[in-house]
Protein backbone atom coordinates (compact mmCIF):
# COMPACT_ATOMS: atom_id res chain seq x y z
CA UNK A 1 0.00 0.00 0.00
CA UNK A 2 3.05 2.21 -0.01
CA UNK A 3 4.72 4.39 -2.56
CA UNK A 4 1.85 5.66 -4.63
CA UNK A 5 2.08 9.27 -3.53
CA UNK A 6 4.91 10.67 -5.56
CA UNK A 7 5.57 13.81 -7.49
CA UNK A 8 6.14 13.59 -11.20
CA UNK A 9 9.80 14.44 -11.28
CA UNK A 10 9.82 15.83 -14.79
CA UNK A 11 7.29 18.46 -13.82
CA UNK A 12 9.29 19.77 -10.87
CA UNK A 13 11.84 22.52 -10.99
CA UNK A 14 15.35 21.40 -10.11
CA UNK A 15 15.34 23.24 -6.82
CA UNK A 16 11.96 21.75 -5.92
CA UNK A 17 13.22 18.31 -6.73
CA UNK A 18 16.31 18.88 -4.60
CA UNK A 19 14.10 20.05 -1.76
CA UNK A 20 11.90 16.99 -2.11
CA UNK A 21 14.93 14.73 -2.00
CA UNK A 22 16.26 16.57 1.03
CA UNK A 23 13.00 15.97 2.89
CA UNK A 24 13.24 12.31 1.98
CA UNK A 25 16.79 12.06 3.24
CA UNK A 26 16.02 14.21 6.27
CA UNK A 27 13.17 11.94 7.23
CA UNK A 28 15.45 8.93 6.91
CA UNK A 29 17.95 10.53 9.29
CA UNK A 30 15.26 11.55 11.71
CA UNK A 31 13.96 7.99 11.75
CA UNK A 32 17.42 6.77 12.64
CA UNK A 33 17.85 9.34 15.35
CA UNK A 34 14.41 9.17 16.96
CA UNK A 35 13.37 5.57 16.53
CA UNK A 36 16.54 3.53 16.00
CA UNK A 37 18.63 2.72 12.99
CA UNK A 38 16.61 -0.27 11.85
CA UNK A 39 13.49 1.85 11.41
CA UNK A 40 15.23 3.70 8.61
CA UNK A 41 14.15 0.85 6.36
CA UNK A 42 10.51 1.80 6.86
CA UNK A 43 11.04 5.03 4.97
CA UNK A 44 8.47 5.56 2.26
CA UNK A 45 7.36 8.20 -0.21
CA UNK A 46 3.99 8.50 1.47
CA UNK A 47 5.48 9.45 4.80
CA UNK A 48 7.64 12.00 3.03
CA UNK A 49 4.46 13.56 1.75
CA UNK A 50 3.01 13.50 5.24
CA UNK A 51 6.13 15.20 6.57
CA UNK A 52 5.83 17.92 3.96
CA UNK A 53 2.15 18.42 4.60
CA UNK A 54 2.69 18.63 8.34
CA UNK A 55 5.61 21.03 7.98
CA UNK A 56 3.63 23.10 5.55
CA UNK A 57 0.64 23.48 7.85
CA UNK A 58 2.78 24.22 10.86
CA UNK A 59 4.84 26.64 8.83
CA UNK A 60 8.01 24.95 9.89
CA UNK A 61 11.04 26.06 7.99
CA UNK A 62 13.54 23.64 6.66
CA UNK A 63 17.26 24.04 6.91
CA UNK A 64 19.07 22.07 4.27
CA UNK A 65 22.52 20.69 5.04
CA UNK A 66 24.94 18.51 3.15
CA UNK A 67 26.12 15.18 4.43
CA UNK A 68 26.98 11.65 3.52
CA UNK A 69 24.37 8.98 3.24
CA UNK A 70 24.89 6.26 5.83
CA UNK A 71 23.81 3.53 3.44
CA UNK A 72 25.69 4.78 0.45
CA UNK A 73 28.78 6.56 1.80
CA UNK A 74 30.01 7.42 -1.66
CA UNK A 75 27.01 9.65 -2.17
CA UNK A 76 26.81 13.08 -0.71
CA UNK A 77 23.29 14.20 -0.24
CA UNK A 78 21.33 17.19 0.88
CA UNK A 79 19.13 16.61 3.81
CA UNK A 80 16.60 18.57 5.72
CA UNK A 81 17.85 19.10 9.24
CA UNK A 82 15.08 20.27 11.50
CA UNK A 83 14.08 19.48 15.01
CA UNK A 84 10.53 20.15 14.03
CA UNK A 85 7.56 18.14 15.12
CA UNK A 86 6.57 17.37 11.51
CA UNK A 87 9.44 14.97 10.83
CA UNK A 88 9.07 13.30 14.20
CA UNK A 89 5.41 12.69 13.50
CA UNK A 90 5.99 11.40 9.98
CA UNK A 91 8.67 9.06 11.28
CA UNK A 92 6.41 7.75 14.00
CA UNK A 93 3.64 7.12 11.50
CA UNK A 94 6.06 5.36 9.22
CA UNK A 95 7.19 2.98 11.98
CA UNK A 96 3.68 2.30 13.24
CA UNK A 97 2.32 1.59 9.77
CA UNK A 98 5.23 -0.67 8.89
CA UNK A 99 4.76 -2.61 12.11
CA UNK A 100 1.07 -3.13 11.49
CA UNK A 101 1.70 -4.06 7.90
CA UNK A 102 4.01 -6.82 9.13
CA UNK A 103 1.41 -7.96 11.64
CA UNK A 104 -1.08 -8.10 8.81
CA UNK A 105 1.29 -10.24 6.76
CA UNK A 106 1.69 -12.57 9.74
CA UNK A 107 -2.04 -13.19 9.96
CA UNK A 108 -2.73 -13.87 6.32
CA UNK A 109 0.27 -15.22 4.44
CA UNK A 110 2.05 -18.48 3.75
CA UNK A 111 4.55 -20.10 6.08
CA UNK A 112 7.80 -18.60 4.80
CA UNK A 113 6.45 -15.10 4.40
CA UNK A 114 5.06 -15.35 7.88
CA UNK A 115 8.38 -16.39 9.31
CA UNK A 116 10.18 -13.51 7.60
CA UNK A 117 7.58 -11.04 8.78
CA UNK A 118 7.88 -12.27 12.36
CA UNK A 119 11.63 -11.84 12.24
CA UNK A 120 11.39 -8.34 10.84
CA UNK A 121 8.78 -7.41 13.37
CA UNK A 122 11.08 -8.37 16.20
CA UNK A 123 13.70 -6.00 14.82
CA UNK A 124 11.15 -3.24 14.52
CA UNK A 125 9.61 -3.67 17.95
CA UNK A 126 12.01 -1.27 19.72
CA UNK A 127 11.21 1.56 17.34
CA UNK A 128 7.55 0.69 17.51
CA UNK A 129 7.53 1.02 21.28
CA UNK A 130 9.08 4.45 21.03
CA UNK A 131 6.58 5.54 18.39
CA UNK A 132 3.71 4.18 20.44
CA UNK A 133 4.86 6.13 23.44
CA UNK A 134 5.08 9.33 21.44
CA UNK A 135 1.79 8.91 19.57
CA UNK A 136 -0.54 6.58 21.46
CA UNK A 137 -3.57 7.93 19.59
CA UNK A 138 -2.12 7.14 16.17
CA UNK A 139 -1.16 3.67 17.31
CA UNK A 140 -4.70 3.06 18.54
CA UNK A 141 -6.17 4.33 15.28
CA UNK A 142 -3.87 2.12 13.23
CA UNK A 143 -4.83 -0.90 15.31
CA UNK A 144 -8.48 -0.16 14.79
CA UNK A 145 -7.93 0.29 11.08
CA UNK A 146 -6.29 -3.10 10.65
CA UNK A 147 -9.07 -4.73 12.62
CA UNK A 148 -11.90 -3.22 10.60
CA UNK A 149 -9.98 -3.87 7.41
CA UNK A 150 -9.80 -7.56 8.18
CA UNK A 151 -13.47 -7.58 9.06
CA UNK A 152 -14.40 -5.85 5.80
CA UNK A 153 -12.33 -8.31 3.80
CA UNK A 154 -13.84 -11.30 5.51
CA UNK A 155 -17.31 -9.98 4.84
CA UNK A 156 -16.38 -9.41 1.21
CA UNK A 157 -17.57 -5.81 1.24
CA UNK A 158 -17.96 -3.51 -1.69
CA UNK A 159 -15.64 -0.76 -2.83
CA UNK A 160 -16.70 1.94 -0.39
CA UNK A 161 -16.78 -0.17 2.71
CA UNK A 162 -13.45 -1.84 2.14
CA UNK A 163 -11.76 1.50 1.44
CA UNK A 164 -13.31 3.04 4.54
CA UNK A 165 -10.80 1.88 7.20
CA UNK A 166 -7.74 3.20 5.36
CA UNK A 167 -9.60 6.39 4.50
CA UNK A 168 -10.63 6.93 8.11
CA UNK A 169 -7.09 6.35 9.29
CA UNK A 170 -5.64 8.93 6.91
CA UNK A 171 -8.45 11.28 7.79
CA UNK A 172 -7.52 11.00 11.44
CA UNK A 173 -3.85 11.49 10.68
CA UNK A 174 -4.40 14.60 8.61
CA UNK A 175 -6.95 16.07 10.95
CA UNK A 176 -4.57 16.12 13.86
CA UNK A 177 -2.08 18.25 11.90
CA UNK A 178 -3.97 21.43 12.65
CA UNK A 179 -5.67 23.10 15.58
CA UNK A 180 -7.91 25.40 13.64
CA UNK A 181 -11.47 24.09 13.48
CA UNK A 182 -12.09 24.98 9.84
CA UNK A 183 -8.74 23.64 8.65
CA UNK A 184 -9.36 20.45 10.58
CA UNK A 185 -12.57 19.85 8.71
CA UNK A 186 -10.89 20.41 5.37
CA UNK A 187 -8.00 18.17 6.38
CA UNK A 188 -10.36 15.49 7.53
CA UNK A 189 -12.05 15.36 4.13
CA UNK A 190 -8.73 15.62 2.35
CA UNK A 191 -7.32 12.74 4.37
CA UNK A 192 -10.40 10.64 3.81
CA UNK A 193 -10.18 11.00 0.06
CA UNK A 194 -6.44 10.51 0.11
CA UNK A 195 -6.73 7.27 2.07
CA UNK A 196 -9.49 6.10 -0.18
CA UNK A 197 -7.43 6.88 -3.24
CA UNK A 198 -4.40 5.05 -1.88
CA UNK A 199 -6.43 2.00 -0.96
CA UNK A 200 -8.19 1.88 -4.29
CA UNK A 201 -5.12 2.36 -6.43
CA UNK A 202 -3.43 -0.39 -4.49
CA UNK A 203 -6.44 -2.61 -5.14
CA UNK A 204 -6.50 -1.74 -8.84
CA UNK A 205 -2.80 -2.39 -9.07
CA UNK A 206 -3.08 -5.81 -7.43
CA UNK A 207 -6.24 -6.83 -9.24
CA UNK A 208 -4.67 -9.32 -11.64
CA UNK A 209 -2.58 -10.90 -8.92
CA UNK A 210 -5.56 -11.17 -6.57
CA UNK A 211 -7.70 -12.81 -9.22
CA UNK A 212 -4.98 -15.35 -9.84
CA UNK A 213 -4.44 -16.15 -6.16
CA UNK A 214 -8.12 -15.80 -5.27
CA UNK A 215 -7.44 -13.11 -2.69
CA UNK A 216 -9.82 -10.41 -1.62
CA UNK A 217 -10.07 -7.38 -3.86
CA UNK A 218 -12.93 -4.87 -3.90
CA UNK A 219 -12.81 -4.62 -7.68
CA UNK A 220 -13.28 -8.35 -8.24
CA UNK A 221 -17.06 -8.05 -8.07
CA UNK A 222 -17.07 -5.83 -11.14
CA UNK A 223 -14.54 -7.74 -13.13
CA UNK A 224 -16.76 -10.20 -14.99
CA UNK A 225 -16.48 -7.85 -17.91
CA UNK A 226 -13.29 -7.89 -19.95
CA UNK A 227 -10.19 -6.34 -18.51
CA UNK A 228 -10.25 -3.17 -20.62
CA UNK A 229 -13.65 -2.33 -19.25
CA UNK A 230 -12.55 -3.10 -15.72
CA UNK A 231 -9.57 -0.80 -16.15
CA UNK A 232 -11.84 2.02 -17.24
CA UNK A 233 -14.14 1.37 -14.30
CA UNK A 234 -11.28 1.40 -11.79
CA UNK A 235 -9.97 4.55 -13.35
CA UNK A 236 -13.35 6.25 -13.13
CA UNK A 237 -13.71 5.33 -9.48
CA UNK A 238 -10.27 6.73 -8.79
CA UNK A 239 -10.99 9.87 -10.80
CA UNK A 240 -14.00 10.60 -8.69
CA UNK A 241 -11.97 10.21 -5.52
CA UNK A 242 -9.17 12.33 -6.93
CA UNK A 243 -11.48 15.17 -7.86
CA UNK A 244 -12.97 15.18 -4.37
CA UNK A 245 -9.46 15.18 -2.99
CA UNK A 246 -8.48 18.15 -5.15
CA UNK A 247 -11.55 20.07 -4.07
CA UNK A 248 -10.53 19.66 -0.45
CA UNK A 249 -6.90 20.39 -1.23
CA UNK A 250 -7.76 23.69 -2.88
CA UNK A 251 -9.27 24.88 0.37
CA UNK A 252 -6.04 24.24 2.22
CA UNK A 253 -3.38 26.85 2.14
CA UNK A 254 -0.08 25.03 2.27
CA UNK A 255 2.69 27.50 2.92
CA UNK A 256 5.99 25.78 2.40
CA UNK A 257 6.47 22.93 -0.06
CA UNK A 258 3.49 24.22 -1.96
CA UNK A 259 4.87 23.49 -5.44
CA UNK A 260 5.77 19.92 -4.54
CA UNK A 261 2.40 19.21 -2.95
CA UNK A 262 0.65 20.77 -5.94
CA UNK A 263 2.68 18.57 -8.22
CA UNK A 264 1.72 15.44 -6.31
CA UNK A 265 -1.96 16.28 -6.25
CA UNK A 266 -2.35 17.58 -9.79
CA UNK A 267 0.15 15.45 -11.68
CA UNK A 268 1.31 12.63 -9.41
CA UNK A 269 -2.09 11.09 -8.84
CA UNK A 270 -3.05 10.98 -12.49
CA UNK A 271 0.35 9.70 -13.50
CA UNK A 272 0.13 6.86 -10.99
CA UNK A 273 -3.36 6.03 -12.19
CA UNK A 274 -2.23 5.80 -15.76
CA UNK A 275 0.88 3.87 -14.82
CA UNK A 276 -0.80 1.33 -12.55
CA UNK A 277 -4.03 0.76 -14.42
CA UNK A 278 -3.21 1.10 -18.08
CA UNK A 279 0.51 0.65 -18.61
CA UNK A 280 1.98 -1.80 -16.17
CA UNK A 281 0.24 -4.95 -17.32
CA UNK A 282 1.25 -4.77 -20.92
CA UNK A 283 4.86 -3.96 -20.31
CA UNK A 284 6.04 -6.51 -17.84
CA UNK A 285 9.08 -7.50 -19.88
CA UNK A 286 10.71 -4.15 -20.02
CA UNK A 287 13.17 -2.87 -17.50
CA UNK A 288 11.82 -0.76 -14.70
CA UNK A 289 13.86 2.31 -15.49
CA UNK A 290 13.07 2.51 -19.18
CA UNK A 291 9.48 1.83 -18.44
CA UNK A 292 9.11 4.74 -16.07
CA UNK A 293 10.64 7.15 -18.53
CA UNK A 294 8.64 5.93 -21.46
CA UNK A 295 5.49 6.02 -19.39
CA UNK A 296 6.07 9.60 -18.58
CA UNK A 297 6.43 10.64 -22.18
CA UNK A 298 3.36 8.77 -23.24
CA UNK A 299 1.67 10.39 -20.27
CA UNK A 300 2.64 13.80 -21.59
CA UNK A 301 1.15 13.07 -24.96
CA UNK A 302 -1.96 11.79 -23.15
CA UNK A 303 -1.28 8.40 -24.65
CA UNK A 304 -2.60 9.04 -28.12
CA UNK A 305 -0.29 6.54 -29.63
CA UNK A 306 -0.99 3.51 -27.52
CA UNK A 307 -4.36 3.37 -25.87
CA UNK B 1 -7.76 41.77 7.36
CA UNK B 2 -5.62 40.17 4.71
CA UNK B 3 -3.98 42.09 1.93
CA UNK B 4 -6.43 41.88 -1.01
CA UNK B 5 -3.59 41.51 -3.50
CA UNK B 6 -2.33 38.54 -1.58
CA UNK B 7 -5.77 36.98 -1.55
CA UNK B 8 -5.94 37.26 -5.33
CA UNK B 9 -2.37 36.03 -5.64
CA UNK B 10 -1.13 38.96 -7.73
CA UNK B 11 1.51 41.59 -7.17
CA UNK B 12 0.67 45.25 -6.59
CA UNK B 13 2.08 46.18 -9.95
CA UNK B 14 -0.23 43.80 -11.82
CA UNK B 15 -2.33 45.28 -14.60
CA UNK B 16 -6.10 45.33 -14.46
CA UNK B 17 -6.24 42.53 -16.97
CA UNK B 18 -4.03 40.32 -14.85
CA UNK B 19 -6.10 40.98 -11.80
CA UNK B 20 -9.28 40.20 -13.64
CA UNK B 21 -7.80 37.01 -14.92
CA UNK B 22 -6.58 35.94 -11.49
CA UNK B 23 -9.98 36.72 -10.03
CA UNK B 24 -11.79 34.74 -12.68
CA UNK B 25 -9.55 31.77 -12.15
CA UNK B 26 -10.05 31.81 -8.40
CA UNK B 27 -13.78 32.26 -8.78
CA UNK B 28 -13.89 29.23 -11.01
CA UNK B 29 -11.85 27.26 -8.53
CA UNK B 30 -14.09 27.99 -5.56
CA UNK B 31 -17.37 28.31 -7.36
CA UNK B 32 -20.29 27.21 -5.18
CA UNK B 33 -21.68 25.01 -7.94
CA UNK B 34 -18.58 22.90 -7.86
CA UNK B 35 -18.87 22.39 -4.11
CA UNK B 36 -22.59 21.73 -4.04
CA UNK B 37 -23.40 18.88 -1.64
CA UNK B 38 -19.77 18.71 -0.59
CA UNK B 39 -19.29 18.75 3.19
CA UNK B 40 -16.87 21.62 2.68
CA UNK B 41 -19.38 23.80 0.82
CA UNK B 42 -19.43 26.38 3.60
CA UNK B 43 -15.64 26.65 3.68
CA UNK B 44 -15.62 27.17 -0.06
CA UNK B 45 -18.28 29.87 0.13
CA UNK B 46 -16.29 31.66 2.84
CA UNK B 47 -13.34 31.58 0.52
CA UNK B 48 -15.46 32.89 -2.31
CA UNK B 49 -16.64 35.78 -0.17
CA UNK B 50 -13.06 36.62 0.69
CA UNK B 51 -12.10 36.65 -2.97
CA UNK B 52 -15.08 38.78 -3.97
CA UNK B 53 -14.26 41.22 -1.21
CA UNK B 54 -10.61 41.40 -2.22
CA UNK B 55 -11.52 41.97 -5.85
CA UNK B 56 -13.97 44.70 -4.93
CA UNK B 57 -11.37 46.42 -2.77
CA UNK B 58 -8.70 46.26 -5.44
CA UNK B 59 -10.92 47.62 -8.18
CA UNK B 60 -12.25 50.39 -5.99
CA UNK B 61 -8.79 51.35 -4.90
CA UNK B 62 -7.64 51.52 -8.48
CA UNK B 63 -10.65 53.58 -9.52
CA UNK B 64 -9.92 56.08 -6.82
CA UNK B 65 -6.33 56.10 -8.01
CA UNK B 66 -7.57 58.08 -11.02
CA UNK B 67 -6.33 55.94 -13.85
CA UNK B 68 -8.91 55.11 -16.45
CA UNK B 69 -10.73 51.94 -15.62
CA UNK B 70 -13.43 50.54 -17.73
CA UNK B 71 -13.54 47.25 -15.95
CA UNK B 72 -16.83 46.88 -14.23
CA UNK B 73 -16.68 43.17 -14.22
CA UNK B 74 -19.53 42.11 -12.03
CA UNK B 75 -18.43 39.89 -9.23
CA UNK B 76 -20.10 36.59 -8.72
CA UNK B 77 -22.67 37.28 -6.11
CA UNK B 78 -23.47 34.99 -3.31
CA UNK B 79 -26.98 34.20 -4.29
CA UNK B 80 -26.07 30.63 -3.67
CA UNK B 81 -27.89 29.11 -0.78
CA UNK B 82 -26.82 25.76 0.43
CA UNK B 83 -30.35 24.79 1.30
CA UNK B 84 -32.26 22.27 -0.68
CA UNK B 85 -35.33 23.69 -2.28
CA UNK B 86 -37.97 21.11 -2.03
CA UNK B 87 -39.62 22.32 -5.19
CA UNK B 88 -39.40 18.96 -6.83
CA UNK B 89 -42.42 17.47 -8.49
CA UNK B 90 -45.09 16.12 -6.22
CA UNK B 91 -44.65 12.58 -7.30
CA UNK B 92 -44.35 11.22 -3.80
CA UNK B 93 -47.30 10.15 -1.73
CA UNK B 94 -48.56 12.58 0.89
CA UNK B 95 -47.22 10.64 3.81
CA UNK B 96 -43.85 10.14 2.19
CA UNK B 97 -43.62 13.75 1.14
CA UNK B 98 -43.30 15.24 4.59
CA UNK B 99 -40.97 12.43 5.60
CA UNK B 100 -38.50 13.35 2.87
CA UNK B 101 -38.79 17.00 3.77
CA UNK B 102 -37.79 16.15 7.31
CA UNK B 103 -34.81 14.26 5.99
CA UNK B 104 -33.81 17.22 3.84
CA UNK B 105 -33.89 19.39 6.94
CA UNK B 106 -31.60 16.90 8.68
CA UNK B 107 -29.17 16.96 5.76
CA UNK B 108 -29.19 20.75 5.63
CA UNK B 109 -28.31 20.99 9.28
CA UNK B 110 -25.46 18.53 8.79
CA UNK B 111 -27.02 15.70 10.71
CA UNK B 112 -26.11 12.93 8.27
CA UNK B 113 -26.18 10.06 10.70
CA UNK B 114 -29.80 10.74 11.59
CA UNK B 115 -30.69 11.23 7.94
CA UNK B 116 -29.18 7.88 7.07
CA UNK B 117 -31.06 6.03 9.80
CA UNK B 118 -34.28 7.75 8.80
CA UNK B 119 -33.73 6.76 5.18
CA UNK B 120 -32.89 3.15 5.91
CA UNK B 121 -35.99 2.84 8.07
CA UNK B 122 -38.18 3.47 5.03
CA UNK B 123 -39.29 0.07 3.70
CA UNK B 124 -37.90 -0.84 0.31
CA UNK B 125 -41.24 -0.91 -1.51
CA UNK B 126 -41.86 2.74 -0.61
CA UNK B 127 -38.57 3.98 -1.91
CA UNK B 128 -38.88 6.38 -4.82
CA UNK B 129 -36.45 8.47 -6.84
CA UNK B 130 -36.17 11.04 -4.08
CA UNK B 131 -35.17 8.34 -1.62
CA UNK B 132 -32.33 7.27 -3.90
CA UNK B 133 -31.28 10.85 -4.43
CA UNK B 134 -31.17 11.68 -0.72
CA UNK B 135 -29.38 8.46 0.05
CA UNK B 136 -26.86 9.44 -2.60
CA UNK B 137 -26.37 12.82 -0.96
CA UNK B 138 -25.78 11.23 2.43
CA UNK B 139 -23.25 8.78 1.00
CA UNK B 140 -21.56 11.49 -1.00
CA UNK B 141 -21.00 13.49 2.16
CA UNK B 142 -19.74 10.45 3.96
CA UNK B 143 -17.18 9.82 1.25
CA UNK B 144 -18.77 6.57 0.02
CA UNK B 145 -18.46 7.83 -3.52
CA UNK B 146 -19.14 4.68 -5.49
CA UNK B 147 -22.37 3.91 -3.66
CA UNK B 148 -23.39 7.56 -4.00
CA UNK B 149 -22.85 7.31 -7.74
CA UNK B 150 -25.06 4.25 -7.95
CA UNK B 151 -27.82 5.91 -5.94
CA UNK B 152 -27.78 9.01 -8.13
CA UNK B 153 -27.88 6.83 -11.19
CA UNK B 154 -30.94 5.00 -9.91
CA UNK B 155 -32.63 8.27 -8.96
CA UNK B 156 -32.11 9.59 -12.47
CA UNK B 157 -33.41 6.43 -14.05
CA UNK B 158 -36.56 6.48 -11.94
CA UNK B 159 -37.28 10.15 -12.51
CA UNK B 160 -35.45 11.28 -15.65
CA UNK B 161 -37.14 14.69 -15.79
CA UNK B 162 -35.99 15.96 -12.42
CA UNK B 163 -33.45 18.74 -12.89
CA UNK B 164 -32.00 18.41 -9.38
CA UNK B 165 -31.09 14.75 -9.79
CA UNK B 166 -29.84 15.28 -13.30
CA UNK B 167 -27.46 18.09 -12.40
CA UNK B 168 -25.98 16.09 -9.55
CA UNK B 169 -25.57 13.06 -11.76
CA UNK B 170 -23.92 15.09 -14.50
CA UNK B 171 -21.53 16.63 -12.01
CA UNK B 172 -20.43 13.24 -10.78
CA UNK B 173 -19.97 11.97 -14.29
CA UNK B 174 -17.74 14.92 -14.97
CA UNK B 175 -15.64 13.89 -12.02
CA UNK B 176 -15.46 10.32 -13.19
CA UNK B 177 -14.14 11.22 -16.60
CA UNK B 178 -11.11 12.75 -14.93
CA UNK B 179 -11.59 16.32 -16.11
CA UNK B 180 -11.30 17.63 -12.58
CA UNK B 181 -8.45 15.48 -11.39
CA UNK B 182 -7.23 12.00 -11.95
CA UNK B 183 -6.47 10.57 -15.34
CA UNK B 184 -8.66 10.96 -18.38
CA UNK B 185 -8.24 7.78 -20.36
CA UNK B 186 -10.68 8.76 -23.06
CA UNK B 187 -9.12 12.07 -23.88
CA UNK B 188 -6.96 10.67 -26.62
CA UNK B 189 -7.35 10.72 -30.36
CA UNK B 190 -8.42 7.46 -32.04
CA UNK B 191 -5.50 5.12 -32.43
CA UNK B 192 -3.83 4.68 -35.78
CA UNK B 193 -1.36 1.84 -35.70
CA UNK B 194 0.28 -0.35 -38.32
CA UNK B 195 -2.80 -2.52 -38.68
CA UNK B 196 -5.00 0.46 -39.45
CA UNK B 197 -2.61 1.71 -42.09
CA UNK B 198 -2.40 -1.75 -43.61
CA UNK B 199 -6.17 -2.11 -43.69
CA UNK B 200 -6.51 1.31 -45.26
CA UNK B 201 -4.02 0.45 -47.97
CA UNK B 202 -5.73 -2.86 -48.66
CA UNK B 203 -9.11 -1.21 -48.96
CA UNK B 204 -7.75 1.46 -51.25
CA UNK B 205 -6.17 -1.20 -53.34
CA UNK B 206 -9.46 -3.02 -53.65
CA UNK B 207 -11.14 0.19 -54.76
CA UNK B 208 -8.40 0.75 -57.32
CA UNK B 209 -9.04 -2.68 -58.73
CA UNK B 210 -12.73 -1.99 -59.06
CA UNK B 211 -12.07 1.27 -60.87
CA UNK B 212 -9.96 -0.26 -63.52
Amino acid sequence: MFGYLRPVREELKVREYELYKSVYCGLCRRLGRDYGIITRFTLSYDCTVLAMLAASLREENSCVKRGRCRFNPMKKCMFCATDGEAMHLAGGVSVIMAYYKLSDTITDSGFFKRLAARLLRVFLSGGFRRARKAYPDIEAAAGKMIESQQLAERKGSGIDESADPTAKMLSFLCERLSDDEMTRRVLSRFGYCLGRWIYLIDAADDLEKDIKHRCFNPFISVTEADSAETAVFCNETLNMTASQLIMAYELLQPVSYREILDNIVYHGLSFQQKHCIFEKKRKKGRKMKDRKKKDYYTFLSRGDEDI
Amino acid sequence: MKDPYQVLGVSRSATDEEIKKAYRELAKKYHPDKYADNPLADVASEKMKEINEAYRMVTEERKRGGASRSSSYGSYNDSYSSGYSSASSGSASYGGRSRYEEIRVMINSGNFGAAETALTSIPSDERNAEWYYLMGVVYYQKGFLSDAYNYFQTACRMDPDNAEYQSMYRRIQQQRTGNQGGYNSQGSAPACDCCDICTCLLCTDCLCNSCR
